[in-house]
């Protein structure tokens, strides 16, 4: 099993938040989180991403306290767990599934609640924090009577009463309309130019290429990369994007190249993921030879989605 | 205060309370199950009297007294089993438990507050109710012999510590099964059935002391006769009597504990 470290991580321990070595958790037969390594350095937006079902939440629910470790070492905001664990979560904030309240409470009570049992300065980010989120005006209404975005932003606030160095969210997108998710990234950025640590775990590319700076992506448990996202674009097989009159023919010829290892046709655009870029001019050939009328043919940039799928298919076939 | 103190501080206590008092639907049961539960026995029982003296003695005196804390301790059980489930489970319930644990706050630490904050908000409804029992005994006293300072003291503390104690096998339970139905279930099958059952089969001998109603039933002032009597009487030294009560509250509170702390939140 690949276990890629795409970026070298400085060893002072100081610079991670978050530190795994071989944590496993087990469920009886079935192993959930398999022999993780992960490293999230300090002040950045980290996506730990993969599908429904990897073990994100369970990691995480490892790395608060809220079930045992079946085996391996974790570290939080460099204390070692669980024996500092009390220390450490004092300045964590997270948010797992779904941000859960008492219904039947205010939003501004809810926070009292939490407030009375951090302690100490809690009880002075009420107002800051509700203002933070946007919902100093609803502060007073019922819980049972906010949105689900709302729900979203108090958890946040709910969070930010710890005045937390590290921000773990466990699918914070789920259930959020557009204009939410937009918000919420704003909310991300804004923290990480505070030199806060976002943590983020979701099974949607796209939203952790849009918000953050590094990614682990995790499959079955285990990660299979981890490093920057922009590293990790770059990291892969090289792409160029051909487009032709004929999208169809152009990719059926591709594939037939040698050298080619993977083509997807969009729309009137054919990309293709090759072995090595010198192989362009020959391809080119091929396909004006075969007739084709090249419209265009560059380098194109891959998402992370490109390398997901080049990753997990590369893995599947070594299975 | 520190952020993992094992002890709950005033706030979180405060905040336990809090979650409880604005239940607006616990507030009435549990001010029906007591302040209510009062009111309409001694008005009632006044009323007759009003109306037809002959037939119906005043509402006050020793023998009422009996009859209201018989009355304070069968439904301030209830009350005890409502409310004690609701302080176990009510974290839990709302999915809101994991958000506090996430603090770093001491699991124990959070249990305790909850026993306590628990407390606090059932305790004034009983001594209410209570004090209405006793207030009544000695205004509507008319011909009947009226308790003294004494008795109403002792009555009042024998109906607090009944309550009490049903309260912490609640939360006990409440925490070990997390479930408030099944805590109030188990709860009132044990004080309304199960307990005088056992108490009343002689067969069971000693045994029957391991039951901490009958233990409870043997701590009923004797002034009161047999007023307040909830079922057949097994003789008991007051210090076995400690013993059981404390053991059985010990057990659950030790149980439930245990099991919050040990739970996957």
């Amino acid at each position: 099993m690949m276990n890629t470290q795409l970026h070298e991580v400085p060893l002072d321990r100081d610079d991670m938040v978050v530190e795994t070595r071989g944590l496993t958790k087990r469920f009886g037969g079935r192993t959930a989180v398999d022999n993780v390594e992960l490293q999230v350095p300090r002040g950045v937006a980290f996506g730990y991403l993969g599908p429904n079902g990897a073990g994100k939440t369970t990691l995480i629910r490892m790395l608060l306290g809220l079930t045992s470790a079946s085996a391996g070492e974790m570290r939080l905001l460099g204390l070692p767990l669980p024996q500092g664990r009390a220390r450490a979560l004092s300045r964590v904030g997270a948010i797992v599934e779904e941000p859960r309240f008492h219904g039947h409470l205010t939003g501004r009570e809810n926070l009292e609640i939490v407030a009375s049992v951090r302690g100490g300065e809690a009880y002075r980010r009420f107002d800051e924090s509700l203002e933070r989120v946007g919902l100093t005006a609803r502060a007073e209404d019922r819980v049972k009577t906010y949105s689900m975005g709302m729900r979203q932003r108090l958890g946040i606030a709910r969070c930010l009463l710890a005045d937390p160095d590290l921000l773990i969210l466990d699918e914070p997108m789920n259930g959020l309309d557009p204009a939410g998710i937009l918000e919420f990234r704003g909310f991300v950025r804004s923290f990480v130019e505070e030199g806060r640590t976002i943590v983020l775990s979701s099974h949607l590319l796209d939203e952790v290429e849009k918000t953050c700076d590094h990614v682990a992506i995790v499959d079955r448990g285990r990660v299979v990369v981890q490093g920057s996202i922009a590293e990790l674009r770059d990291s892969g097989n090289p792409t160029v994007l051909v487009e032709t009159r004929d999208p169809l023919a152009t990719a059926g010829l591709l594939s037939t190249h040698p050298a080619v290892a993977r083509v997807i046709a969009e729309g009137p655009a054919v990309h293709a993921v090759l072995a090595d870029l010198a192989v362009v001019p020959e391809l080119n050939r091929l396909l004006v030879g075969a007739g084709q009328e090249v419209l265009r043919l560059e380098p194109a940039h891959a998402s992370l989605e490109d390398r997901f799928l080049e990753i997990t298919t590369r893995l599947e076939n070594a299975a | 205060m520190s952020t993992y103190a094992l002890t709950p501080s005033r706030n979180l206590v405060a905040a336990d309370l809090l979650k409880l008092r604005r239940r607006r639907g616990l507030v009435a049961v549990t001010a029906l199950l007591t302040v209510g539960a009062m009111t309409i026995t001694y008005g009632i029982i006044e009323l007759l009297h009003v109306a037809n003296p002959a037939t119906h003695g005043p509402a006050g005196g020793i023998v009422n007294l009996g009859h209201g804390a018989w009355v304070a301790s069968a439904l301030g059980a209830v009350a005890a089993a409502i409310v004690g489930s609701m302080a176990g489970t009510g974290d839990l319930e709302a999915g809101v438990y994991r958000d506090l644990v996430v603090t770093g706050r001491s699991r124990l630490a959070l249990y305790r507050s909850r026993l306590l904050g628990g407390l606090v908000f059932l305790l004034p409804f009983v001594a209410a109710g209570y004090a209405i029992a006793g207030l009544s005994s000695v205004v509507f006293a008319g011909s009947h012999a009226e308790p003294g300072v004494s008795l109403l003291v002792t009555t009042g503390l024998w109906a607090l510590l009944q309550v009490t104690f049903y309260y912490l096998l609640a939360v006990g339970v409440a925490c070990l099964v997390g479930s408030r139905s099944y805590t109030i279930g188990i709860l009132l099958a044990f004080r309304l059935a199960l307990t005088p059952i056992l108490a009343s089969i002689s067969a069971l001998g000693i045994v029957r002391e391991l039951v901490p109603g009958v233990g409870l039933q043997g701590l009923t002032p004797a002034a009161l006769g047999d007023a307040a009597q909830q079922g057949p009487t097994v003789p008991m030294s007051t210090a076995a009597i400690a013993a059981v009560l404390i053991i059985w509250a010990a057990a659950a509170v030790a149980a439930g504990a245990w099991r919050d702390t040990q739970r996957d939140a």
